[in-house]
């Protein structure tokens, strides 16, 4: 199937929520938590949101529910959070993208239909910068080259992305935008079907996760020329990162929990205090590990730092883009 | 291939141990459970149950996993046939002669043979993915955007066959589905296209809602309760089992069927849910009778049936074979091996040998598991006809609200199956035929798609379709199609369009 | 003489065409785009285009298709009762939640529509429901919704 099956009624899921008897006077949590997954199953929304309600649960003493609602890239779930009962019991796991939305609106002139300003960032979990990718029929060995060729030959490679605005397209928009070159867009309906473009020759470049890609570096099927983290990744010691190489850009495909505004602060400081716990725990490093992450934890105050800063680069990349 | 069997061996070691017997009789359980009730589908299934593996061990959880997904096809054909509710979009076919085949008391034939026609299906599919997976990995790569273009061409050029109805009336009905198709944000450019800035819009109509409201409730609109008469179809045990002369007419159906679902199921993409669309006008095509088509040919149930099995098969294909996750099913099992610490890609027939070829091997043995399972059932499922009409119908609209409602927890999806059940109705009162709705509903997203991405990659060069081999020997089987229906229609007056045209003027008159 | 009866086909043809029209005057602000980069508006117009001339092509043969008065509507009102039917289940589906909705739902079919016995419609409308409840609920771990009146 595709991404067109996972319609979702927001408006009229809403009151699904909000018929829910309210018992405020009860200790939280006194009934089932829904964690809100935005994505199509399998996503890494999906991946990281799995093992984490498995270990909430014990936590809470309150089953975790993952409710996928999928849809628009992400945006159907984050608004049907965002007008969620905001009482502890809809909460919403989101990646990167989740900044871009209200600029894309912007773009259109459309009305925001949500923006950050709705969500109360609890905390993030794994971080994982991107890497610049060419399939093995590509001559290019390392990111000068590439660089190098494309301006003397504009728009002779053809890059793929999950999507419009979507977490593979932005960091690509960036670089193009720092490195001063143009590539051909192909925007395909996933991560998925981006690889299977880059990997088929459909499209030559590809900006993606690590461990989306992992498998197929490790099959020599796909080679990484630069790195998007402030570091070096630990399991690609010889990839530089695009600082090293001059260009000062930086991006994660990052996975984080949210609540809706208004959540009261005493379950926002429970849902932290909870999340910490998991987040450290032992089962949940072992379960990123398997997924190819490390946790990258970070509590409530350094997540807002971290997205504010975040959000910037999504925005500018958004506004670079422009309507298309 | 002596190593293929040596490995095979392995893996059969892997999959008859107990334990893991039973965890792929439980997923083949499960998934025919999914299968059977409409708006669960393998991709809910397989999600809900996913949380269950995380204490397994990976050969036991993708094992369990993959029996739903392919057990979900076997009871697929169910609710189609007894109630003309499509559970999912591969079973549109499957109503129109399996439903005609229940109402003329066929039901438990028509039933045998979509288990039997699944059962070869899958088992063949098995096969081919045991011996020639990696070659036909490198295959599947191929098709690109222009490939994808081509191939849905053909889809629509067959389209012609699929219908009973005039070629006029086939092309708006395909017409009107290509235009629900477009509404939702268009993936290329982030333009909201006749969404009404609703944000359950934002995706598009989903293809269950409007096949289980234009079929299902559709059906049950034009058929007041007072004109089933109280004869009801009571079939004994003699007649749930297809007669000698029914076998005959699935056999190749059931082959060609097969061969083409899991050639188109190869491709990596969503290009399995046309299998049976295929499947059905080639069967229609190439049928000596094909005016008994829409009222119960045997060939209509076997050939779509079969050929959505081995699709499902096959696309498994791109995934083993390539580390590529092809399809949103195929992403959560992948999803899954990557959960359990097997990262699946090229690499994964070396590193994981038990997990590859137990996987395999546990298909063989799943789809015996699942003929046994379904057969039996026949009879259970048939007597489902026996309730009187007046208490089945409300029960049928109750299956078709919660259906879906389930794929999406979305009240708007049942607020379009509702307005897709009026539109049914009053299109057959006009004579139309929603069969072709729902393909161009099916194939627009990705037909749209493929071709803005040809031209993206051409810089708007036409002749990128017929450069490619793929693509080019795709366009000219279509070319020679249309080419051949209007030579014989000019020619041959006794073709049957030509004679049914003959009639349709002769009405006029 | 045939040309004043108003004939199926003429309705048919005469609603795609209008509604085609309708649809494409509200998709003015689509883009068409170019071939190399072709935009939101191609393949609708593409289509709408199609459908246009066919439904034209429809109405020019209509004066062959059988009258619109031959067209049976005595089917019209068990429809219509069952629409009716379906549309405030769909209304108050999540809101009541899936007992109350389905239960009463059967129960108006089976007892209002179709005027069977009462005690029995009720008893097959509740037990109905329940089982369906019960299968999606715990066998399958996809609850279907709870409403305000149970659970």
């Amino acid at each position: 199937m595709d991404r067109r099956q996972f319609v979702a009624g927001s408006a009229a899921a809403a009151t699904l929520v909000a018929a829910g008897p309210s018992r405020a006077q009860d200790a939280y949590p006194s009934r089932p938590i829904t964690l809100i997954n935005p994505f199509p199953p399998g996503g890494a929304a999906d991946v990281v949101g799995r093992p984490f309600a498995a270990l909430l649960e014990p936590l809470v003493k309150q089953p975790v529910v993952i409710e996928t609602k999928a849809g628009a890239a992400g945006a159907v779930g984050a608004q049907f959070a965002a007008s969620a009962n905001p009482d502890g019991y809809t909460l919403l796991i989101h990646i990167v993208s989740i900044s871009g939305f209200a600029e894309v609106d912007k773009l259109f002139g459309r009305a925001a239909k949500f923006t950050r300003a709705d969500f109360i960032p609890i905390a993030r979990f794994i971080a994982d910068p991107m890497v610049l990718l060419v399939n093995d029929k590509q001559p290019y060995t390392s990111l000068k080259e590439l660089v190098d060729d494309l301006k003397k030959n504009p728009e002779k490679l053809i890059f793929s992305s999950s999507g419009l605005y979507g977490a593979l397209h932005l960091p690509t928009a960036l670089f193009m935008q720092a490195a001063g070159i143009k590539m051909k867009h192909l925007p395909t309906n996933g991560g998925g079907p981006a690889l299977t473009a880059l990997i088929g020759n459909n499209s030559n470049v590809l900006v993606s996760s690590i461990a989306a890609a992992s498998g197929q570096m490790k099959a020599g099927k796909a080679r990484a020329l630069a790195c998007f983290g402030d570091k070096r990744a630990p399991v690609l010691p010889n990839v530089p990162t695009l600082k090293e190489l001059g260009y000062n850009i930086e991006f994660y495909l990052w996975v984080g929990l949210f609540a809706p505004k208004g959540t009261p602060d005493p379950i926002v400081s429970r849902l932290r205090e909870e999340s910490r716990k998991v987040a450290i725990s032992d089962r949940f490093k072992q379960a990123m590990n398997n997924i190819g992450q490390d946790v990258a934890y970070l509590d409530q105050p350094e997540f807002r730092a971290f997205w504010d800063a975040d959000a910037k680069r999504v925005e500018d990349a958004v506004r670079q883009i422009g309507k298309v | 291939m002596e190593s293929t069997i040596d490995s095979l061996l392995l893996g059969f070691s892997v999959a008859f141990r107990p334990d893991v017997l039973l965890y792929a009789f439980l997923g083949c359980l499960v998934g025919t459970l999914v299968g059977m009730l409409p708006g669960i589908g393998p991709l809910a299934g397989i999600s809900i149950l996913l949380p269950v593996t995380f204490g397994l061990d990976a050969t036991k959880a993708i094992v369990m996993l993959a029996g739903i997904y392919y057990g979900s096809q076997y009871g697929g054909s169910t609710t189609s046939i007894l109630m003309r509710i499509p559970g999912e979009a591969s079973s549109v076919m499957t109503c129109i002669d399996g439903y005609a085949m229940a109402q003329r008391g066929r039901a438990g034939a028509a039933l045998c043979i979509a288990a039997v026609g699944s059962f070869i299906a899958g088992t063949f599919g098995v096969l081919a993915l045991t011996v020639i997976a990696p070659p036909l990995g490198a295959f599947a790569l191929r098709f690109g955007p222009p490939e994808y273009t081509a191939l849905l061409i053909l889809g629509l050029v067959f389209l012609a066959y699929m219908s009973s109805t005039s070629l006029a009336r086939t092309l708006l009905m395909a017409g009107l589905g290509l235009m629900l198709g477009c509404i939702g944000i268009d993936v290329m450019t982030g333009h909201f296209r006749y969404a009404f800035d609703i944000p359950a819009l934002g995706d598009g109509i989903g293809v269950v809602p409007v096949a289980v409201g234009l079929f299902g409730l559709g059906e049950i609109l034009s058929t007041p309760s007072k004109s089933v008469t109280a004869q009801v179809v009571t079939p004994r045990l003699a007649e749930l089992l297809p007669s000698r002369q029914e076998w005959r007419q699935s056999a190749m159906p059931i082959a060609r069927g097969t061969l083409l679902g899991f050639v188109v199921g190869v491709i990596p993409g969503s290009a399995h849910i046309i299998s049976s669309f295929l499947s059905y006008a080639l069967e229609k095509r190439i049928s000596k009778h094909p005016e008994e088509f829409g009222k119960g040919a045997v060939a209509g149930v076997a050939g779509p049936e079969s050929a959505n099995n081995a699709a499902s098969t096959g696309a498994f294909v791109p995934m083993l074979a390539l580390g590529l996750p092809t399809g949103p099913v195929t992403a959560v099992l992948m999803a899954a091996l990557l959960i359990h610490g097997v990262p699946p890609g090229p690499m994964l027939v070396n590193d994981h040998p038990e997990v590859f070829w137990g996987f395999i091997a546990s298909m063989y043995v799943g789809n015996l598991m699942l003929l046994a399972l379904n057969l039996p059932l026949v009879g259970m499922f048939v007597t489902v006809l026996r309730i009187p009409y007046s208490y089945l119908y409300p029960l049928i609209v109750m299956f078709c609200i919660i259906g879906v409602y389930e794929v999406n927890h979305s009240v708007v999806d049942v607020w379009i199956m509702l307005i897709m059940g009026v539109v049914g109705y009053l299109l057959r009162k006009f004579d139309f035929d929603p069969a072709p709705l729902v393909l161009g509903l099916v194939i627009a997203p990705t037909f749209e798609l493929s071709l803005r991405q040809s031209l993206v990659m051409s810089s708007g060069n036409w002749t990128i379709f017929f450069e490619r081999p793929i693509a080019g020997t795709l366009l000219a089987v279509s070319i020679g199609l249309l080419a051949y229906s209007g030579i014989a229609a000019l020619f041959r007056r006794g073709d049957w369009r030509a004679s049914l045209a003959k009639a349709e003027i002769g009405d006029k008159n | 003489m045939s040309a004043v009866i108003l004939r199926r086909d003429h309705i048919a043809g005469g609603a795609f065409v209008a509604g085609s029209m309708l649809v494409y005057a509200a998709s003015g602000d689509l883009p068409f785009g170019s071939l190399a980069s072709p935009g939101a508006g191609m393949l609708p117009t593409l289509v709408l285009t199609l459908t246009t001339l066919l439904g034209f092509a429809l109405l020019a043969g209509a004066g062959g298709s059988p009258p619109l008065t031959s067209i049976d509507w005595s089917d019209a009102p068990h429809a219509l009762r069952v629409v009716v039917a379906c549309a405030l289940a769909t209304a108050l589906y999540v809101t009541l939640g899936f007992l109350a909705t389905m239960s009463l739902l059967l129960f108006g079919l089976i007892y209002l529509v179709e005027r069977r016995a009462i005690v029995r419609a009720a008893m097959v409308s509740l037990g109905v429901a329940l089982v369906a409840y019960a299968v999606f609920g715990s066998l399958l771990k996809s609850p279907l919704p709870r409403g305000l009146i149970w659970f």
